[in-house]
């Protein structure tokens, strides 16, 4: 009975890794920017398919890390300053530059569709020996998710703590407008900060498709309300925060997925969402003063 | 001949639906500002529940689908309860989703919600048949006497019926006293609330109402195609209703109507028309790229839509004051010329 606590537990965390990566790269995104980025979800489905193509040439799917990571960045970076910004200079408000990365979510996703013919891809990660630890059993691939995950959170919360760069970022998600009059060059930062959460969107992707071992067009998009409700629950622009909303929903799901029917299991990880909005209102409630995008 | 009849009595019927589908939304969002990506879980709730108390005991030997509410009620009592349906779901949801947040923020959790309610139906066979759905609904007009094919207009007259009854009565409310506190709610929620309307109250209502609508719509439909399942409610079929009304215009009606009868109509239509090109599903895909291209442009190009909303005269006159000094100054340039 324990065992199976334990094990739903461990599996939680390792859905967490996957949801915790995806997780920061938007809320660094999202706090920012202020852009709710709803096209996300394609953006690592790209990822996961970019890291697809490398591992049917017959490649190691360990490359397809990098090579998602990149396909992530460069796409947000083209979508962000050549779509965004562009409604952004037009006076969009906040929800409806939302509205515009639905619809470039639905364009990516059906383009996709298209691209892959609509099927669902194979993605096999060689198997070794699987650790043990007491009662809970883990392949050595999701060892290494976990792995991933937490370098990742390391790097990315030193990146923020320690250097210049990560002090502008955070000085600008603070107060953009300050951050501008204390010669903080705005616009490298956001070039920076949608290459630094496309990378993060790319390789969540890979992650999840090794986790998985299959894509396809919708890889993403379902997907993409569990990331969104981990950066809202742990505040937007708050990496820390983004990993412990993910923890709690990841273990949520899996042990609701281990005792009550494993088809309740995400809609049980979104109740965490709808709980914390019903008793903590003030994690989603901000001043209108910061409805402003910041994307130039 | 009668192809074609059939077909477009059939389009005549969905525009219909979707008409109601975009008053719903406009009075929500275009008048109210309240956001709503979930509308088409009202829509649905709507459906299940008409086909679920049309049809009939689900236990017996012939038993092939399961669901709750079975009760055979007769005509029409089954769309009576599926508006009610609308409007009472959207009173829980409401209750707890409508908290005062950022506009994107509400319409993240709207989609979350949408995409819950769609996973429990999904998942949960007793309650409407799971992914296979409910199929077999009987037609509700069937003790007129008349063809399949005069069916097929008289089901179009009866759904136009209630396209006009919503339409004066949404009208109408949005000229009342109730609709211009819903603008100012839009507009200035800060000051609406200090004049003393009571925001929360006043975005329950609107939630209300429009799940009201929104379940009669899903009511009218499932009668009409006689089988509801989860693939017919995708997020992305309350994408395609927004595009429409953005695309007519927001806060007006005459708005909707046209942007219902250009984008899930006619814009959808025409992919029907066009030769296949590839395999058998691509151009269902790329209708979907389409849309989400045609709201992108739409927002470029015409960002109030084609029929834009009237200012009331209150707001022109103050946009004239702003205008003035420009004015004087260009009228006292000519005089000096003369």
């Amino acid at each position: 009975m324990l065992g199976t606590l334990a094990s739903a537990v461990a599996f939680g965390v390792v859905l967490a890794s996957v949801i915790a990566i995806a997780a920061m790269g938007f809320t660094v995104q999202f706090g920012l920017t202020n852009v709710l980025n709803l096209s996300y979800g394609g953006i690592m489905t790209i990822g996961g398919f970019a890291a697809y193509l490398v591992a049917s040439h017959g490649l190691s799917a360990w490359y397809g890390l990098p090579v998602g990571a990149v396909a992530g960045a460069i796409v947000t970076l083209i979508v962000g300053r050549g779509i965004f910004a562009v409604y952004a200079r037009r006076g969009a408000r906040v929800f409806e530059m939302m509205m515009v990365t639905l619809g470039l979510g639905l364009v990516i996703d059906y383009g996709l569709q298209a691209l892959s013919r609509n099927n669902i891809y194979e993605f096999t990660v060689l198997q070794s020996r699987p650790f043990s630890f007491g009662p809970i059993i883990l392949t050595p691939t999701q060892v290494t998710i976990i792995g991933v995950g937490l370098a990742l959170f390391v790097g990315l919360e030193g990146l923020l703590r320690l250097t210049k760069v990560g002090k502008a970022l955070r000085a600008m998600a603070a107060n953009p407008a300050l951050a501008r009059a204390c010669g903080i060059r705005t616009r490298q930062i956001v070039v920076l900060t949608w290459l630094l959460s496309g990378a993060l969107c790319g390789l969540a992707g890979v992650v999840y498709i090794i986790n998985s071992q299959s894509v396809g067009y919708t890889t993403g998009e379902l997907f993409l309300p569990l990331v969104i409700a981990a950066a809202i629950l742990g505040g937007a622009g708050s990496p820390a925060g983004a990993v412990l909303a993910s923890l709690l929903m990841g273990v949520v799901t899996q042990v609701v997925a281990a005792y009550g029917g494993s088809l309740y299991s995400t809609a049980a990880g979104f109740g965490v969402l709808v709980v914390v909005l019903l008793s903590r209102p003030s994690a989603v409630l901000t001043k209108q003063a910061s409805e402003e995008l910041t994307l130039a | 001949m009668s192809a074609w009849s059939y077909y477009i009595s059939t389009l005549a019927v969905y525009f219909g639906v979707d008409v109601l589908s975009g008053i719903s939304l406009n009075l929500q969002y275009g008048y109210a500002g309240v956001v709503n990506l979930a509308y088409i879980i009202f829509q649905s709730v709507g459906a299940y529940v008409a086909a679920a108390t049309a049809l009939g005991p689900d236990t017996g030997a012939g038993a092939f689908q399961h669901y709750i509410f079975a009760a055979s009620l007769p005509f029409p009592i089954p769309l009576l309860l599926a508006t009610v349906a609308g409007g009472a779901l959207a009173g829980v949801v409401g209750l707890f989703s409508l908290r005062r947040m950022r506009r994107d923020y509400q319409g993240a959790i709207m989609l979350i919600v949408s995409l819950i309610a769609l996973q429990v139906v999904t998942a949960d066979v007793p309650l409407f048949n799971g992914s296979n759905g409910l199929t077999g609904v009987p037609r509700p007009l069937s003790f007129l006497p008349v063809g399949p094919l005069a069916y097929q207009w008289v089901y179009a007259g009866w759904v136009f019926v209630f396209c006009a009854a919503v339409y004066l009565l949404v009208q109408w409310l949005s000229r009342s006293p109730w609709g211009r506190a819903l603008k100012a709610m839009r507009d200035q929620e800060e000051a609406a609330s200090a004049i003393g309307l009571n925001i929360t109250v006043l975005r329950l209502q609107v939630f209300v109402v429009g799940g009201l609508i929104a379940g009669l719509s899903g009511g009218l439909l499932v009668e009409y195609i006689g089988a509801w399942s989860p693939g017919a409610w995708g997020y992305a079929e309350t994408f395609v209703i927004f595009t429409a009304i953005f695309v007519g215009g927001l806060g007006n009606y005459r708005g909707v109507v046209l942007g219902v009868l250009l984008v899930p109509v006619v814009f959808l239509q025409v992919t029907q028309f066009l030769p296949q090109i590839g395999y058998p599903g691509l151009m269902d895909s790329l209708e979907w790229v389409v849309i989400g291209l045609l709201f992108m442009v739409c927002l470029l190009v015409r960002p109030r839509g084609i029929l834009p909303e009237r200012k009331p005269i209150a707001l022109e006159g103050s946009s004239l004051q702003f205008a003035a000094p420009g004015l004087l100054h260009q009228l006292r340039r000519r005089l000096r010329s003369l």
